[in-house]
């Protein structure tokens, strides 16, 4: 109770407290305030970031023109792990679930799984666009409650199972042709965007 | 059959579990650090590098929230900077076999090891009269969130292009503004306990037990 009262006697800058007395209040206050309002500053940022990532256009070249101004999202996977299903070029999967063709100019092989609009949050489009692929395209992810969800495993392809002349292996986010600077738990989508995946090494 | 260890706690309840064994831990400390000889910098050395594992480890429900800063900063200003150094680098590395060592390890390291290396050249800075002031240590930890993370950032430029580096800083912002405000907490809570027991075993201080006889 003596404790509380000279909490609030120092909140209240009242009696004879130092600086550093009311810093260590203060501190407090300001950190658990900061904590408190987190998700919303979070949320503010990664608008604006998604703000200069905009420029969605030429990130769909080689889909489908019928796709343009939808939102798709592609898998690529590494040359020595091709995906069972889709080991040559890549698949362009509309959002019914129909295959719409194979566009073997691309430099990779996987899938693509487009046609879709109105998604803001990446994770609930990654979830419900890889599902429309019947299960060949199946998200693993672990969920840190600081840092959202981390995406492990991808159409089977668990990350960790891709060894070589490196240290490891990540599935890595594109939005727009360029690297997200947040994970998909935080990505904020506009209309027209088109993320990919595929397996970067460190 | 009881399985104790299938008990799911909440980040929350994990949260309040993990503060009360830092809690105990630092006081456990504390009460070891009072059995020791004047002059044992050491061991003192090691009990701050531990402190500061454990607290980086416990408090990871909390983003970016950890006395590591604040510790290496008052180890620089204390003990100079070459033992800062060592410090930042043992705890990195040692709170990372938990919380996953990788590329960035290398730019905690270092981004820690220059908060200490400050803390030293700043060290007469940061004083008035004999005491540590606590406001300017907050200033200067408030400070070195930003800088010491985007240090860390710069790992990212092994997987992002440069021009994209801008962006990358800028949505870690959320993250560098709690990183500054757990500083200065720690700073206002730590300054007073840690920079009492470490000039009590400063080697400069160090209280001569046994006289010197000169022979004639």
């Amino acid at each position: 109770m003596k404790h509380c009262s000279a909490i609030i006697k120092i909140l209240l800058f009242v009696g004879t407290y130092s600086m550093s007395d009311r810093l260590r209040v203060a501190s407090i206050v300001l950190l658990a305030t900061i904590l408190i309002l987190l998700p919303n500053i979070r949320e503010s940022v990664n608008e604006e970031v998604a703000k200069y990532v905009s420029d969605n256009e030429s990130s769909h070249d080689g889909l489908p023109t019928e796709w343009d101004e939808e939102q798709v999202i592609c898998i690529y996977f590494p040359v020595d792990h091709p995906h069972s299903l889709y080991p040559e070029g890549v698949t362009m999967i509309d959002s019914d679930g129909s295959i719409l063709g194979v566009n073997e100019d691309i430099n990779s092989t996987g899938a693509c799984v487009g046609g879709f609009d109105g998604y803001s949050d990446g994770m609930e489009f990654m979830l419900d666009a890889t599902r429309v692929a019947g299960g060949h395209l199946s998200v693993g992810y672990t969920v840190n409650p600081n840092w959202g969800p981390f995406v492990h495993t991808i159409g089977g392809l668990n990350d960790a199972e891709v060894t070589g002349d490196f240290n490891g292996a990540y599935w890595s986010l594109l939005h727009n042709g360029r690297y997200s600077m947040v994970g998909i738990g935080d990505l904020v989508m506009s209309e027209g965007d088109v993320i990919s995946w595929s397996i970067s090494t460190w | 059959m009881l399985d104790a260890h299938a008990v799911v706690l909440s980040p929350f309840e994990t949260l309040l579990l993990n503060v009360a064994l830092l809690s105990v831990v630092a006081w456990s400390m504390w009460k070891a650090e009072r059995s020791l000889h004047p002059g044992s910098d050491f061991t003192v050395l090691a009990l701050l590098a531990l402190f500061a594992v454990t607290g980086r480890i416990l408090l990871d429900p909390l983003p970016n929230v950890q006395p590591v800063t604040v510790v290496v900063l008052l180890v620089g200003i204390h003990y100079g900077a070459s033992r800062s150094v060592v410090v930042a680098s043992l705890v990195a590395i040692s709170s990372n076999l938990v919380l996953g060592h990788g590329l960035w390890t290398f730019y905690q390291a270092m981004g820690w090891s220059l908060v200490g290396i400050t803390g030293a050249l700043l060290s007469q800075h940061l004083r008035i009269g004999q005491k540590i002031s606590i406001p300017r240590i907050a200033t200067v930890s408030f400070i070195a969130a930003f800088v010491f993370d985007w240090i860390v950032s710069i790992s990212a430029l092994h997987s992002i292009p440069v021009e994209s580096f801008p962006l990358y800083i800028m949505a870690g912002l959320p993250f560098d503004l709690v990183h500054a405000a757990g500083n200065v907490a720690f700073a206002a809570w730590l300054t007073d306990p840690l920079s009492e027991i470490m000039s009590r075993h400063s080697r400069r201080r160090a209280v001569v037990v046994e006289p010197v006889t000169i022979s004639t």
